[in-house]
């Protein structure tokens, strides 16, 4: 038995530099029962800046040990880089033990980098009796400071953290931000359109000390969403996005995903795949979606009859099958599913007032018809991908799917119906849907200009009124969550944040649901994850 | 002939030898009586103290979503209690026969002869049920715990399971009264048999099964409309369950117990006009409609190819092509990739979720609620009772199938593996060494 994942590492043991040669940090990502992937950036020289193109190529040294400090160090090697991958490091430690916490370095002469922590995962059919994740997503620098970050590296217990999206925001200074208010300047100070912004902008964002420390505490278990190279990002192009003054999309998305390989802790290189499935025994399989490279474009508005043609997609032909495959009844129980955007199907109601329903279309990206929004950049804007889903759950009997979602700066626990038409008579749900909220991006609350929990909660019940597979819904929030994985059940906490835009926020948990295995509902939980 | 009791049989109990076999009739709840039958020769006197019982309870055709507190409270709290299995699946055929089969042998169809309810004999050139005892080829936990000198029981609700296992039992309940239509008797019926047999004969394993949920859930016109029927047939049930635990309870026997709960598959529910006929598919080429003889399985049909064996690749190859066309066939198996045998015919068609097979004719099978499809595999399977053995309070990942039953339950015993191994695994998680 591998018993629970996680060991506890007091709060605090992890430290940020701003500065000097590993100025931007050490972070671990994508474990495997024996393998870990290492990722730190150099700065070897002053003029080695992100983006920059300069400095010389260099060798780096690593080291991975059983304690931290390092009396028991199981492997080292080195590993090259330069200016053509802008003086960042990935390295794969191998020939590691299943289930063990380690801990890493790297060292430049005689610079020694912070020391991050990682940890395998279970052996493949190992008895796993729990699993601990943070949850979360849309991380805007320029709404705000990362503390959802700094509360779950103080945790100490998590097993990897999940980032399903939106890591980082393509807009200038003063384009996208905390209601009106900037309270950080991105860099570059402009829209990131070429690779030196976004690698620059990368660079900035690993400058954050919240950041830093998560990514020194836990392994990361990334993907993107749009952002992290435009606003509704898809194969051709995106909505921010103009070709000719902004250059070709091909150019530009390619720039996102290199600088996006470069500086992630992900097994990923650019022009690669960056879906993938990473195990942890028995208990649980994750799969890591990827949402914007094969997707076809938006539809236009939520009568548009191309929602409901099977020749468009959102995965792509491949990643759906190699999906459907993952969601079998053999392998590990839980089949999680990182998911950038909602699968749930979200109704919109007409009785909302039109700043009510503006804020909603602002939040959720959509159009709005006759009173009647809908998300086209989520699933619900891909009816045949995500009937293919649906129905292979179904005929199938796949039980225990969830999936975990970011993308929609909200708060969502909902039932995936079987048939939404009835759903309110027989309650069959086929899986479950997790939504964790932004960790500082605006949320309904901001667009509407109100407090939080006045004018969106009308909003809310309304929804939910309109969607009754929709169980829980926080419009206003920003903040975290803590997955927890058992035989028994997935379960969800969100925590929320008190300010976004205090660097000192503190966080509180605010709700709880629990999937229990073999019913794919979610249903409200009590106390909090211990 | 009628006998007095021989020594060992319960007080207040009769016993009789008509032939090779002898019936001990005992009064059960309400004044009716329950005739068990055992082998001629056999012991009625309960074992020796200080062994361990052991009693599958086969909760027929209940979906795994459907033990819920509020519903089965019974049920759920032996789950609760016990170690709970929340991936276990049935096996293919998803029917009641070759599951319960699978559960008594530890082994698939392809070695057991058991694929499914119906099949096509083509020895006898008729479709018919695996109901006859001659009709299983392998040897079950029924007669080889007997070999390590323990006694079990069968007490089936069902006519043809009560036909297929036959005689294999230390001791034997025939299902009475058996309703009309349903072919089974209710669960009151059943349990009243279950008690006497453990208070009467007591043997050391018991295979039950309850058919009251299957049965209800065929004849669930919608699975929303009738849902209350179904509902009530669910708390009926657990009623029964409770009566054996507290049975148990109050003879003393529930430290000594380990109490297995599953169920042979589940149940889907289709409307009136999602339903598949083979046979209607094949009418537009009358050479292959000729040739295919289809056993019909609610939720699989099985295919055989009774035409000249020259032209059986391409027929298959073309019938396969022609249902696997149709919008409800989820998928066109051969038998071989589902370890059913030579008994399972030519090919496997299974239908969709809310779909179901109506052969040889539209009007064959107008039940909605059907198996014997994927979307019926999920099924309750925990493993609960007073033994300290009994893992209390646990969940597993593992993913448990009816074929392991026999292994878990032989494993109790020290049984060892049949010649050629199990094919299920012991679900040594549940029970400590």
């Amino acid at each position: 038995m591998a018993g629970t994942m996680a060991t506890s590492t007091p709060a605090g043991a992890f430290s940020a530099s701003q500065t000097g040669v590993f100025g931007h940090g050490v972070a671990s990502g994508d474990p495997m029962p024996g393998s870990v992937l290492l990722w730190t950036r150099v700065t070897p020289t002053p003029e080695s800046i992100p983006g920059s193109g300069a400095g010389p190529d260099i060798s780096v040294r690593w080291e991975i040990s059983t304690d931290a400090a390092f009396t028991k160090v199981v492997a080292r090697g080195t590993a090259s880089t330069g200016p053509a991958r802008d003086h960042t490091v990935k390295v794969v430690a191998g020939h590691l033990v299943a289930a063990t916490s380690y801990w890493y370095r790297f060292i430049l002469g005689q610079e020694v980098s912070p020391v991050g922590r990682t940890r395998t995962a279970p052996a493949a059919g190992a008895v796993v009796d729990r699993l601990k994740f943070g949850v979360v997503s849309c991380a805007n620098w320029q709404a705000g400071y990362f503390s959802s970050y700094r509360h779950l590296a103080a945790r100490g217990d998590l097993d990897a953290v999940l980032h399903l999206g939106d890591y980082l925001y393509e807009y200038a200074p003063g384009d996208y931000q905390a209601r009106d208010v900037l309270v950080r300047p991105h860099d570059p100070a402009f829209e990131m359109t070429q690779l030196a912004h976004y690698r620059r902008r990368h660079a900035q964002y690993k400058t954050d000390p919240d950041l830093q420390v998560l990514h020194a505490a836990a392994p990361f278990i990334v993907t993107w969403d749009d952002h992290e190279s435009a606003n509704d990002a898809w194969k051709g192009g995106a909505e921010n996005h103009t070709p000719g003054a902004e250059g070709a999309w091909g150019e530009r998305f390619a720039a996102a995903h290199q600088a996006y390989a470069e500086w992630m802790p992900v097994r990923y290189e650019a022009g690669g795949q960056l879906y993938r499935r990473l195990d942890f025994g028995s208990l649980a399989s994750l799969s890591m979606l990827d949402l914007r490279t094969y997707r076809d474009q938006q539809a236009s508005n939520g009568t548009d009859p191309a929602i409901g043609s099977p020749d468009r997609t959102i995965t792509g032909v491949s990643q759906m099958d190699w999906l459907l495959g993952n969601l079998t009844s053999t392998g590990p129980q839980w089949k999680l599913v990182g998911n950038p955007v909602m699968i749930a199907p979200v109704r919109v109601p007409s009785t909302l007032n039109t700043a009510e329903l503006g804020g909603v279309q602002k939040l959720m990206g959509g159009t709005s018809i006759s009173g009647v929004p809908y998300n086209v950049d989520q699933w619900d804007g891909y009816e045949a991908d995500r009937n293919r889903v649906v129905r292979h759950l179904r005929d199938s009997a796949v039980k225990d799917t969830v999936f975990l979602t970011g993308d929609i700066h909200s708060g969502w626990a909902c039932d995936i119906p079987a048939d939404p038409a009835s759903y309110p008579a027989t309650g069959d749900s086929v899986a479950a849907e997790l939504v964790c909220t932004s960790v500082t991006s605006d949320n309904l609350d901001d667009i509407l200009n109100l407090p939080p929990r006045t004018g969106s909660v009308a909003v809310e019940n309304a929804i939910k009124a309109a969607n009754p597979h929709v169980k829980y819904l926080d419009f206003d929030s920003h903040g975290y969550s803590v997955l927890e994985v058992t035989a028994a059940g997935v379960r969800m906490d969100w925590f929320v944040l008190a300010e976004r835009t205090s660097a000192s926020s503190g966080a509180a948990l605010s709700t709880s649901f629990n999937v229990q295995a073999g019913t794919g509902k979610v249903t409200p939980a009590q106390g909090e994850i211990q | 002939m009628r006998r007095s009791p021989q020594p060992g049989a319960p007080a207040g109990n009769r016993l009789s030898a008509p032939g090779r076999r002898q019936f001990l009739q005992i009064a059960a709840a309400g004044g009716a009586a329950v005739v068990l039958s055992a082998a001629q020769g056999t012991a009625w006197a309960a074992p020796a103290a200080g062994r361990t019982r052991s009693y599958v309870l086969v909760v027929d055709g209940c979906r795994p979503d459907e033990i819920t507190p509020a519903l089965t409270p019974r049920l759920a709290a032996l789950r609760s209690a016990g170690t709970n299995f929340p991936a276990a699946r049935s096996l293919p055929v998803m029917e009641t026969i070759p599951n319960h089969v699978m559960m008594m042998t530890g082994v698939r169809p392809d070695r057991s002869g058991v694929p499914s309810n119906s099949i096509f004999d083509r020895v006898e050139g008729m479709v018919r049920d695996l109901d006859r005892s001659t009709d299983l080829h392998f040897p079950t936990i029924l007669e080889r715990l007997q070999e390590r000198g323990l006694t079990t029981g069968s007490v089936l609700s069902k006519k043809y399971l009560y036909g297929i296992f036959g005689a294999r039992a230390s001791y034997r309940w025939e299902p009475q009264p058996v309703l009309p239509v349903t072919g089974h008797a209710p669960d009151a019926a059943t349990m009243d048999a279950l008690l006497a047999m453990v208070s009467g004969p007591d043997p050391d394993f018991v295979f039950t099964n309850l058919g009251d949920i299957d049965r209800v859930g065929h004849s669930d016109v919608s699975g929303t409309t009738l849902r209350a029927a179904r509902e009530a047939a669910l708390a009926a049930t657990d009623l029964q369950v409770g009566r054996f635990i507290d049975h148990l309870k109050n003879t003393g026997k529930w430290d000594s117990s380990v109490v297995m709960v599953l169920a042979d598959h589940s149940m889907d529910w289709s409307i009136p006009s999602n339903l598949i006929s083979i046979n209607l598919i094949l009418q537009s080429r009358p050479e292959l409609q000729a040739n295919i003889t289809i056993a019909q399985n609610g939720g699989a049909d099985l295919l055989y190819w009774t035409g000249p064996e020259p032209d059986r690749a391409a027929g298959l190859a073309a019938v396969e092509q022609l249902v696997s066309a149709h919008e409800g066939v989820l998928s066109v198996k051969k038998p071989s990739d589902l370890r059913l045998g030579d008994e399972a015919g030519d090919l496997v068609a299974y239908c969709r979720a809310g779909w179901r097979f109506s052969d040889p004719y539209v009007a064959s099978n107008p039940i909605p609620g059907n198996h014997g499809h994927p979307a019926t595999e999920p099924i309750p399977f925990f493993v609960s009772g007073g033994h300290p053995r009994v893992v209390k309070g646990s969940v597993s990942s593992e993913a448990a199938r009816t074929a392991d039953v026999a292994p878990t339950i032989g494993g109790i015993y020290g049984l060892k593996p049949p010649a050629g191994g199990y094919d299920g695994t012991a679900r040594g998680s549940a029970l400590t060494p």
